[in-house]
C-alpha cells in the first residue's frame, strides 16, 4: 500500500518543506508591496495546489494501482554514479579530464567492448567540441589541470 | 505583404543562412533518425552553438532542427520499426509492414512527400495567422495575459505522455521552479539557499538540458545492448501517379488537421500524427489496408506531424506560449537572443520573424531533397552504436550548459535536472509540462501582480474582464469538460437503463 503510494507520499514531502520555506522569507512593507502580494504568498499557494492534486492523484492510485516499474538496470545506476564521479573529477582535477574519463567509462558501461574506439571517442569528441568552443564560440572553460596549462 | 514577401526573399539571397539552413537540416535527419535523440534534444543540445550567432540565424537553425528532426523520425519508423522521434510513432503502423513486403523505397518516398507539403501549407498558415493573432494579442492587458497563461497551463493535461494529473502537477513544479531567485519588485531572496548566481533565476537553458537530453540518456540506457531488425532498400522512390490520387485527399485533411492541432497550446506533432492517422482511416475507402502498410496511412500521420510544427510557432511567436517541447527551446532561444515573443516582437522585429518563417519554409524544401536523395545514407547513421552515441550526448550536455553563462553551476543544474526528468518519467510524469511550465512560471506570477495592483488588490475583478474570463472558461473546459462530459452522458444512459427497465 505505502509503496504504490510512494509518489503522492514523496510530492507531500516536497509541497509541505517547499510550504515551511516559503513561510521563512521575510515579509516586505506594505508601502513596497502595494496592491500586490507577498513574495511568499505565489509559490504558498502553487504548493497548495499541488497538494489538492498530489489528493486526487493518490486517490487514482487507491482505485486503480498503476503497474509496478521494471528495478532499475545497473547500467542505469552505472550512468548515474558516472555524474557523481563527473562531479568529483572535475572539481579535483579538471572539466575535460572528468568528461573524458566519464565517456570512456560510460561507454564501457553501455557494453562498448573494444577499448580503442571507446577511447578514441572519450578523447577526440572533447577535443574537437573544445576546438569549436574556444576558436569559434570564444568560451573560456574552468581552470583545471588542462586548462592551466593551456591558458598559461 | 510586401514585408513579409522581401523578407523571405532576403532568405533565399543570404548565403550564410542558406549555408546555416543547409548544414542544420543534415544535423535535423541525423538527430532525427537516431532512435532517442528527438527534435527536442537535439534543439537542447544545438542552443548553446547559437550563442554567437545573429538572432535570425540562431532562431532559424533551431526551426529546422525543429522541422527536419520532426521528419527524420520517419526513416527509422520504417526501416527499423523504431521510431526516430515519438511523432513518427503513428508512422511505424503502415510504414514499417509496407517495408517488410519490400517497397521501404515507396513508402520513404511516401512519407517525404507528405511531410513537406504538410510543413509547407502550415509555414503558410504560421505567415498569414501569426500576424492576425498578433494583432488581437496586442490589445492583452495583464489581465488578459494571465488568464492566457492559465489556458495554457490548463492544456498541458492533454499532453500526450503521462496522465492529466500528473502533467499538472509537472506544470506546477515547472511554475515553482519560476520563482526560485529574486523576487521581481521586493527582490526579496526566494529558494536560493545563499547562492548568489540564482539571483537572476534558473537559467533555462541548463534545465532544458537536464530535462530533455541527460534524462534521456538514462532512459536509454536500459535499452544499452538491444538489437534492431534493420531493412535494407534500393532507393527512395517518388509515390507514382496512382500513389498521388490515393493520397492527395489525406494529405490535404491531415495538414490541416497538424497545423490547428499545433496551435493548440501544449499540443505537438505527436498529438497531431496519432489524430492525423486515424482520421486517415477513418475517410478511407480500403480500411482493411490500414495497419498492413497503408499508404494513407504513412501519408496522414507524416503530412500531419510536419504540419504541426508551423502550427506550434503561432502561439510560441505570438503569445509567448510554447506549443510543445522543442518550441519551448525556441521560446528560450528567442530570449536569450534579446528577441521578446509576443505581439510586440511583430511590430518591433517584422523583417526578423518573416526571416525566420522564410528560413522554415526552406529547410522544407531541403528535407524534401535529402529526404529523397540521401535517405538511404541517412538511413544507416541509425546503427550508430549506443554505447558510442549516447557519451557523445553527455559531453555536449555539459559543454554546451556550461557555455551560456560559464557557470560551474549550469553543469550542476543540468545533471540534477536529469536525474529529476529520469525519475519523473520512470513514474509516469512527462518532462514537457516541467518545461513548460518554467517557461510561463514568470508570466503567471508578473501578470497576476500587475493585475492586481490594476485592480487595486481585488482579484475577482479580473472576471470581469470578457475576454480573461473567455480563456479562463476555456481552461475549466479543458480540465474538467471530459469529466462533465463523462458525468453527463453517464446521467443520461442510467435515464435510459431506468426507462427501458
Amino acid at each position: 500500500m505505502i509503496k504504490q503510494q510512494i509518489v503522492p507520499i514523496v510530492l507531500t514531502i516536497v509541497s509541505v518543506v517547499i510550504i515551511y520555506l516559503a513561510l521563512q522569507l521575510d515579509l516586505s512593507p506594505p508601502m513596497i508591496v502595494g496592491d500586490s502580494m507577498q513574495p511568499r504568498a505565489f509559490p504558498i499557494f502553487l504548493m497548495a495546489l499541488n497538494l489538492l492534486l498530489t489528493a486526487i492523484l493518490a486517490y487514482q492510485i487507491f482505485k486503480t494501482p498503476p503497474k509496478k516499474p521494471e528495478p532499475m538496470n545497473r547500467v542505469t545506476w552505472l550512468s548515474m554514479v558516472l555524474m557523481v564521479l563527473f562531479y568529483g573529477l572535475t572539481v579535483s582535477t579538471d572539466m575535460f579530464i572528468a568528461i573524458a574519463v566519464v565517456m570512456f567509462l560510460l561507454s564501457l558501461a553501455w557494453g562498448e567492448r573494444r577499448l580503442l574506439i571507446a577511447a578514441a571517442n572519450a578523447v577526440l569528441t572533447p577535443f574537437l567540441i573544445f576546438l569549436l568552443f574556444d576558436n569559434v564560440l570564444r568560451i573560456r572553460f574552468p581552470r583545471g589541470i588542462l586548462m592551466n596549462w593551456y591558458y598559461g | 505583404m510586401y514585408e513579409a514577401l522581401s523578407a523571405l526573399g532576403s532568405v533565399v539571397l543570404d548565403p550564410y543562412l542558406l549555408f546555416l539552413i543547409f548544414a542544420t537540416t543534415i544535423i535535423g535527419i541525423v538527430i532525427g533518425v537516431l532512435p532517442g535523440l528527438g527534435a527536442t534534444t537535439g534543439a537542447a543540445l544545438l542552443l548553446p552553438f547559437t550563442l554567437t550567432m545573429d538572432p535570425v540565424h540562431a532562431i532559424a537553425v533551431l526551426a529546422t532542427i525543429y522541422v527536419s528532426a520532426t521528419f527524420a523520425g520517419s526513416i527509422t519508423a520504417i526501416l527499423i520499426n523504431t521510431p526516430g522521434t515519438s511523432a513518427a510513432a503513428a508512422t511505424t503502423f503502415d510504414g514499417f509492414p509496407l517495408a517488410q513486403r519490400g517497397e521501404a523505397g515507396r513508402a520513404l518516398g511516401i512519407a517525404v512527400i507528405a511531410s513537406t507539403f504538410g510543413g509547407i501549407v502550415s509555414v503558410i498558415v504560421l505567415c498569414f495567422a501569426a500576424p492576425l493573432l498578433a494583432r488581437v494579442a496586442y490589445e492583452f492587458r495583464p489581465p488578459e495575459y494571465f488568464a492566457l497563461t492559465i489556458f495554457g497551463l490548463s492544456m498541458l493535461a492533454s499532453i500526450s505522455a503521462g496522465g492529466a494529473v500528473k502533467n499538472l502537477i509537472g506544470g506546477v513544479f515547472g511554475v515553482w521552479l519560476s520563482t526560485i531567485g529574486a523576487e521581481r519588485v521586493t527582490a526579496i531572496e526566494r529558494f536560493m539557499f545563499g547562492n548568489y548566481e540564482l539571483y537572476e533565476g534558473l537559467s533555462f537553458v541548463p534545465v532544458m538540458i537536464g530535462l530533455f537530453a541527460m534524462s534521456e540518456l538514462l532512459v536509454q540506457s536500459k535499452m544499452a545492448n538491444q538489437a534492431v531488425e534493420y531493412i535494407k532498400m534500393k532507393a527512395v522512390q517518388l509515390p507514382s501517379r496512382e500513389d498521388y490520387k490515393k493520397i492527395w485527399k489525406t494529405v490535404l485533411r491531415s495538414s490541416g488537421i497538424g497545423t490547428f492541432i499545433g496551435i493548440l497550446p501544449a499540443e505537438g506533432a505527436t498529438v497531431a500524427s496519432m489524430i492525423g492517422y486515424s482520421e486517415a482511416k477513418r475517410w478511407s475507402k480500403n480500411k482493411e489496408e490500414f495497419g498492413k502498410g497503408s499508404i494513407e496511412g504513412i501519408a496522414g500521420a507524416e503530412s500531419a506531424n510536419n504540419a504541426a510544427t508551423g502550427g506550434a510557432m503561432v502561439p510560441t511567436m505570438v503569445l509567448g506560449i510554447p506549443g510543445s517541447g522543442t518550441t519551448a527551446i525556441i521560446l528560450v532561444g528567442l530570449m536569450v537572443h534579446g528577441l521578446r515573443p509576443g505581439p510586440y516582437l511583430f511590430n518591433e522585429q517584422v523583417t526578423a520573424v518573416y526571416q525566420i518563417f522564410g528560413s522554415m519554409f526552406v529547410a522544407n524544401v531541403m528535407f524534401l531533397l535529402m529526404g529523397l536523395y540521401a535517405a538511404k545514407v541517412f538511413a544507416r547513421i541509425s546503427l550508430v552504436p549506443a554505447a558510442i552515441l549516447w557519451p557523445i550526448v553527455f559531453a555536449l550536455s555539459v559543454i554546451g550548459a556550461y557555455a551560456l553563462n560559464s557557470s560551474m553551476l549550469d553543469i550542476w543544474i543540468v545533471l540534477i535536472f536529469g536525474v529529476i526528468g529520469f525519475l519523473a518519467r520512470r513514474f509516469g510524469f512527462a518532462v514537457a509540462p516541467i518545461a513548460v511550465g518554467l517557461i510561463l512560471g514568470k508570466m503567471v506570477e508578473v501578470n497576476l501582480q500587475n493585475s492586481l495592483k490594476i485592480f487595486s488588490g481585488e482579484w475577482w475583478q479580473i472576471f470581469t474582464q470578457p475576454l480573461a474570463v473567455f480563456f479562463l472558461v476555456l481552461a475549466f473546459l479543458g480540465l474538467c469538460g471530459p469529466q462533465l462530459f463523462r458525468l453527463a452522458t453517464r446521467g443520461s444512459f442510467e435515464a435510459k437503463d431506468g426507462k427501458s427497465d
